[in-house]
C-alpha cells in the first residue's frame, strides 16, 4: 500500500477530528440525553418514589412498612407537600462539559450527583439534620408517624407522650438513592 | 458467652462518650456536703443499709480535670477516711453505686448522719435496645433536674432518667476491605439525646458533631471500670490511662456524624417540655473478623 506523503498525513490530523469532532457531540448528546431520562424515569417508576408521591392516601406499595400505613404518613410529611421534587431538580440538573487532552475525538465530563447532594436537600420533617431519603436505606423510625398524629391527651405524670399514641408499623430498608446513582453512574462512564 | 466484637465496640463508645462529652464540654456539677438519705431498697443486699442522693450517675472518671471523684463519705463530722474498695468492696463495708447515686453502707443504722462530695455528669448515659418512638414516645422518665433541690430527697435507684443520652446500635455491616481477610466492619450507632432545656442540647450536639474522625481505643469488657454494685472495681479509674493501654492505630473510626434536633412543630406533640436531638454516628473497625 503507497504510504500519504507527509503533508498529507499532517492536513489529515488536523482537519479530522475538527470535522468529526461535531458528529461525536451530537450522537454523545443524544445518548447522555436519552440515558438521563432513562435514570429519571427509573427514579419516578420507584415503588418509594411512587407511593411518596402518591401522598397521604397512598398504599404501601413499596413493602417497606409490611402494608400498613404509607411511607407518606410513617415518615411524617403534610398533606400537599411534594418530597421528591427537590430530588427530581438535582437529577434534572446532571450535566456534562467538554473534557481536554484527546487528539482525535472529545472527552465528555459528565456531572452526576453524590447521594450526599440528595440527602443533603430531602430532610425529615420532624429533624430537619437528618434525611428521610438516606432512611429509606438505612432505616427511619416510625417517631415522625408517631409525632404527626394530634389529638386528645392520653397518661399523666412527669413523661414524654404524645397527645394520641399510635403504634407504628416496622420499617424494612431497600435500596434507593445511592444505588440509582451508582447504577448511572456506571451506565454513563460506558458512554462513547 | 463469650465477648464478641459488639459487646468491646459498645464497651470502648460508651466510655469514650462519657469521657469526651465530660472532657470537652466540662458537662459535670460538683456538689459537697451532700446529705445522703437512708431508704429502703429490696433488691440491694440485705446487709447492707442504703443511703442515695439527689443525682444518679456520679463523674468516675479521674482524667477529668476538677470533678470530684468520691473516695469516701463523712458520717457526722468524721470523714471515713480514704475507701477503698480492694479492701472494703464487695465484702467489705462501703460501696459507692456511682451509677445510682448512692452509697451501701454494711451496717445495721439507719440513723447515720452522712454527707458526701461528688461531681454529677449533666447527661446520663445509657444503652437502649429500644426505638426512637419507644424512647422518646413511650417511655416514661423522670426528669432528675440537675438543680440542687430545697429539700432533702433521694432519687429511685435502676430506672432511667433523663437529661441523658440513650444509644443504640442500629445497623452493622461488614465488607471486604484488603488482601488476606481483613474487613472493614461499619456500625451506626444512633444517640438520642433528651435535655431539660436548648442550650444544653446544642451543647451535646455541637461537641459530638465534632468528633468526626475521632479514634477510640478498643477497650474489651473485662476493662470496664465497674463491678457489680457499680462501684469502681480498683479504687479509680482514669478513661485516658485505661486507652493507652489500647492502641489506637487499630482501633474504631468515627467515619461520619450527623446531629439533628426534633423541630418545634414536632415538639408541640409531646406532652412534655423536653428537648430533643439526635447523633447519628457511622463507626468503622478494619480487622480480621474470623481469628
Amino acid at each position: 500500500m503507497k504510504i500519504l506523503p507527509r503533508d498529507v498525513q499532517e492536513a489529515l490530523n488536523k482537519q479530522v477530528p475538527r470535522t468529526l469532532k461535531n458528529d461525536f457531540k451530537k450522537t454523545f448528546k443524544k445518548e447522555f440525553d436519552s440515558l438521563k431520562k432513562e435514570m429519571i424515569k427509573e427514579f419516578l417508576t420507584h415503588p418509594v418514589t411512587l407511593e411518596i408521591s402518591a401522598g397521604p392516601s397512598s398504599k404501601n406499595i413499596s413493602g417497606t412498612l409490611n402494608g400498613t400505613s404509607n411511607l407518606f404518613a410513617f415518615i411524617g410529611f403534610s398533606p400537599g407537600e411534594d418530597p421528591i421534587k427537590p430530588i427530581i431538580e438535582i437529577l434534572e440538573r446532571i450535566d456534562y462539559k467538554e473534557g481536554s487532552g484527546s487528539k482525535t475525538g472529545v472527552n465528555f465530563l459528565v456531572d452526576i450527583p453524590q447521594a450526599s447532594d440528595i440527602f443533603a436537600v430531602t430532610p425529615m420533617p420532624w429533624a430537619t439534620g437528618r434525611s428521610w431519603s438516606k432512611g429509606i436505606e438505612t432505616g427511619i423510625s416510625g417517631l415522625g408517624y408517631l409525632l404527626n398524629k394530634g389529638g386528645k391527651s392520653s397518661r399523666s405524670g412527669v413523661a414524654i407522650q404524645v397527645k394520641n399514641r399510635v403504634r407504628s408499623g416496622g420499617f424494612s430498608n431497600t435500596p434507593y438513592i445511592s444505588a440509582l446513582l451508582k447504577k448511572y453512574e456506571n451506565k454513563f462512564k460506558k458512554l462513547k | 458467652m463469650i465477648e464478641q466484637y459488639h459487646h468491646k465496640l459498645t464497651n470502648s463508645f460508651m466510655l469514650w462518650f462519657d469521657n469526651y462529652l465530660l472532657t470537652k464540654g466540662e458537662a459535670y456539677t460538683n456538689y459537697s456536703g451532700v446529705s445522703l438519705q437512708h431508704y429502703v431498697d429490696e433488691r440491694a443486699d440485705s446487709d447492707y443499709e442504703v443511703y442515695g442522693s439527689p443525682y444518679k450517675q456520679w463523674v468516675i472518671d479521674s482524667s477529668i480535670t476538677g470533678a470530684t471523684i468520691p473516695d469516701g463519705v463523712t458520717i457526722g463530722n468524721t470523714p471515713t477516711g480514704a475507701y477503698d474498695p480492694l479492701t472494703s468492696g464487695r465484702h467489705g463495708d462501703m460501696a459507692i453505686d456511682f451509677d445510682n447515686g448512692r452509697v451501701l453502707v454494711k451496717s445495721s443504722n439507719e440513723n447515720h448522719d452522712m454527707t458526701c462530695d461528688f461531681a454529677v455528669k449533666d447527661f446520663n448515659l445509657y444503652f437502649a435496645n429500644e426505638t426512637e418512638e419507644d424512647l422518646i414516645v413511650e417511655n416514661k422518665y423522670t426528669i432528675n433536674s440537675r438543680i440542687y433541690p430545697s429539700e432533702e430527697v433521694v432519687i429511685d435507684p435502676y430506672d432511667q432518667v433523663i437529661p441523658a443520652v440513650f444509644f443504640n446500635t442500629a445497623t452493622a455491616q461488614n465488607k471486604g476491605f484488603a488482601f488476606g481477610g481483613m474487613e472493614e466492619t461499619t456500625t451506626t450507632i444512633t444517640a438520642t439525646v433528651m435535655s431539660e432545656d436548648n442550650y444544653m442540647l446544642d451543647g451535646v450536639l455541637s461537641i459530638f458533631a465534632d468528633s468526626r474522625n475521632e479514634l477510640i481505643s478498643v477497650v474489651p469488657m473485662s476493662d470496664h471500670p465497674l463491678n457489680e454494685f457499680n462501684d469502681l472495681k480498683s479504687g479509680t479509674y482514669n478513661y485516658k490511662d485505661l486507652s493507652k493501654q489500647y492502641s489506637k492505630c487499630n482501633g474504631l473510626y468515627i467515619n461520619d456524624v450527623t446531629t439533628s434536633k426534633l423541630t418545634d412543630r414536632a415538639r408541640k406533640s409531646l406532652s412534655n417540655d423536653i428537648f430533643v436531638g439526635f447523633i447519628d454516628f457511622e463507626i468503622q473497625h478494619h480487622r480480621f473478623r474470623h481469628q
